[in-house]
This record gives structure tokens, C-alpha cells and sequence, in this order.
């Protein structure tokens, strides 16, 4: 049984190791502290679980901008009717702590000069 | 393949799925219950027939986890279609995906292998190939919760 308990461990380890540094995208650990703003035309958006998310098309490059789950999502107001492929947004929130990746979780969107606070709290004081 | 994965999105059943509170959430966790049996089932059968585990007889042990791994592995291919189908485009583009279903793919090639042979060295080859297939594949499919 000694030899069981270390075998076990040992696989127990190998698999957790290689996971925690990629526990990234649910909460705010993977994104930066400083408030981020991306303009840009939406070219899909997905109101559903597990989160929602809107892809933004900015100077030739797709953004993916990470909304939160479906529930708080809509309750913001927002919905896959607010937006349309071609609509200009505006996503304030916070961006990849990776420079190279085009991501980022936002907290506001702004469709035509109406705003959509996700994340209420988050949103920085006017 | 793409109108195939579109229409599935717009089942009725994955659409109220999409967006829903509670019933996502259960079958997410119900999703984790069949993995949490099936690695179970497959890592315990596997050290026994490799015999790290001695003090239980072979037969009757190995007969009973594989029902269990059975039950187990029907349950989560299940659940994991029913996510899958919520977002069907986006996970088929996703190559940890197909790595994903290559590797379980891999471990079915390897169980049909196993049931085959008759050498107790070569189903301990097979058993220690097992033990680490599975494990990957949890590994491949918790990274797929955070590339999406």
C-alpha cells in the first residue's frame, strides 16, 4: 500500500503542476491592474455559458473581449440583439497581462453612445 | 461541417442550455462527477493489473471498475456533448479540442488492445499506457475551460 500512496501522488502532482499557472481566465488575475480601452467593429458576439464574449475586429486584427457569464451579462442589458457584425464598439476594461495576446475582459461596453456596465462595481468612477 | 455545427447551436434544447442559470452549471459539475469515476475506475484497475495493488483479487476487481469506467466514461461524453453543442463552431476550431478527442481516441485503441491480448506483460505495457493517456486527457480538456 506504501507504494500505492506514492504512485498516487506522484500522478496527482504531474497533473496538477502544469494547471496552476493557467488558472488565467475566470477572475481578473490574468488581466492588467490599469484600465484598458479598445475601439473597434464587432465581428461576433456570444451571449452564453460559460461567459460571454464579443470579438472585435481593430485595424485588421481580432480582439477577443471576454464579458462576463450569460446571467450578469444580460442583466446588464446586454444581448445578441445589442450589437450586429459591423456595429462600432467601445469595450473599456482591463487587458491580457500578455502583450501578445489580443484579449481582454471588460467591465463597460459602449454601443452608440449607450453603455452596458457588466461589471457595475468595476466600472470606474466617471 | 460548419452548417452541421451551426444547427446544432440552434437546437432547441442547447439553445435554452446557452443561456441558462442552473441547468449549464449541473451539467458542468455532472460533467466533473463522470471524470472524477472514470479516472477513478481506470487508474485503480490499471495499478492492479500492473499489480502496485496485490491485496485484492485480479477478477472480480477489475470486473467491477470497468462497469463502473463504462457508466462513467457514457456520462461524461454525454455532458461534454450537451457543452460542446453550446458553442459547437468555436470547439471544433480549437485545436486542444481535437487533441483532446485524439487522445481519447488513443485510450479507446488501447482498451480494444487490451481486451485482445492475452500476455500478462504486454496488458501491463497496455495498463501503464493508460495510466498516463487518461490523466492527459483530463489535463487537455481543463486547459480548454481557459483558451475559450
Amino acid at each position: 500500500m506504501r507504494r500505492l500512496r506514492t504512485v498516487l501522488l506522484a500522478v496527482t502532482l504531474g497533473i496538477a503542476m502544469p494547471v496552476l499557472p493557467a488558472l488565467a481566465h475566470h477572475g481578473w488575475a490574468w488581466t492588467e491592474d490599469g484600465f484598458f480601452e479598445l475601439t473597434g467593429t464587432v465581428k461576433s458576439v456570444f451571449v452564453g455559458n460559460p461567459h460571454a464574449t464579443l470579438d472585435l475586429e481593430v485595424e485588421g486584427v481580432v480582439w477577443r473581449v471576454e464579458l462576463a457569464p450569460p446571467g450578469p451579462t444580460m442583466a446588464a442589458g446586454f444581448t445578441e440583439d445589442t450589437v450586429k457584425p459591423g456595429d462600432e464598439v467601445v469595450a473599456l476594461g482591463n487587458r491580457s497581462l500578455d502583450p501578445n495576446e489580443k484579449r481582454m475582459k471588460a467591465v463597460r461596453i459602449t454601443v452608440g453612445g449607450k453603455a452596458y456596465d457588466i461589471y457595475p462595481a468595476r466600472v470606474p468612477a466617471n | 461541417m460548419e452548417a452541421l455545427l451551426g444547427s446544432i447551436e440552434q437546437l432547441a434544447l442547447i439553445k435554452a442550455l446557452k443561456t441558462s442559470f442552473f441547468a449549464y452549471p449541473v451539467v458542468n459539475a455532472l460533467h466533473i462527477l463522470a471524470i472524477g469515476a472514470l479516472i477513478t475506475s481506470v487508474l485503480l484497475m490499471d495499478l492492479r493489473v500492473i499489480g502496485v495493488i496485490r491485496s485484492l483479487e485480479e477478477q472480480p476487481f477489475v470486473k467491477l471498475l470497468r462497469r463502473v469506467a463504462f457508466w462513467a466514461f457514457g456520462l461524461a461524453v454525454l455532458t461534454g456533448a450537451l457543452m460542446f453543442a453550446v458553442r459547437a463552431t468555436e470547439y471544433a476550431g480549437m485545436p486542444l479540442f481535437w487533441i483532446k478527442m485524439g487522445l481519447i481516441g488513443l485510450a479507446g485503441v488501447n482498451f480494444v488492445a487490451f481486451s485482445l491480448l492475452r500476455q500478462p506483460a504486454a496488458k501491463r505495457v497496455l495498463a501503464g499506457v493508460s495510466i498516463t493517456l487518461w490523466p492527459l486527457v483530463l489535463l487537455a480538456g481543463r486547459f480548454l475551460g481557459f483558451v475559450l
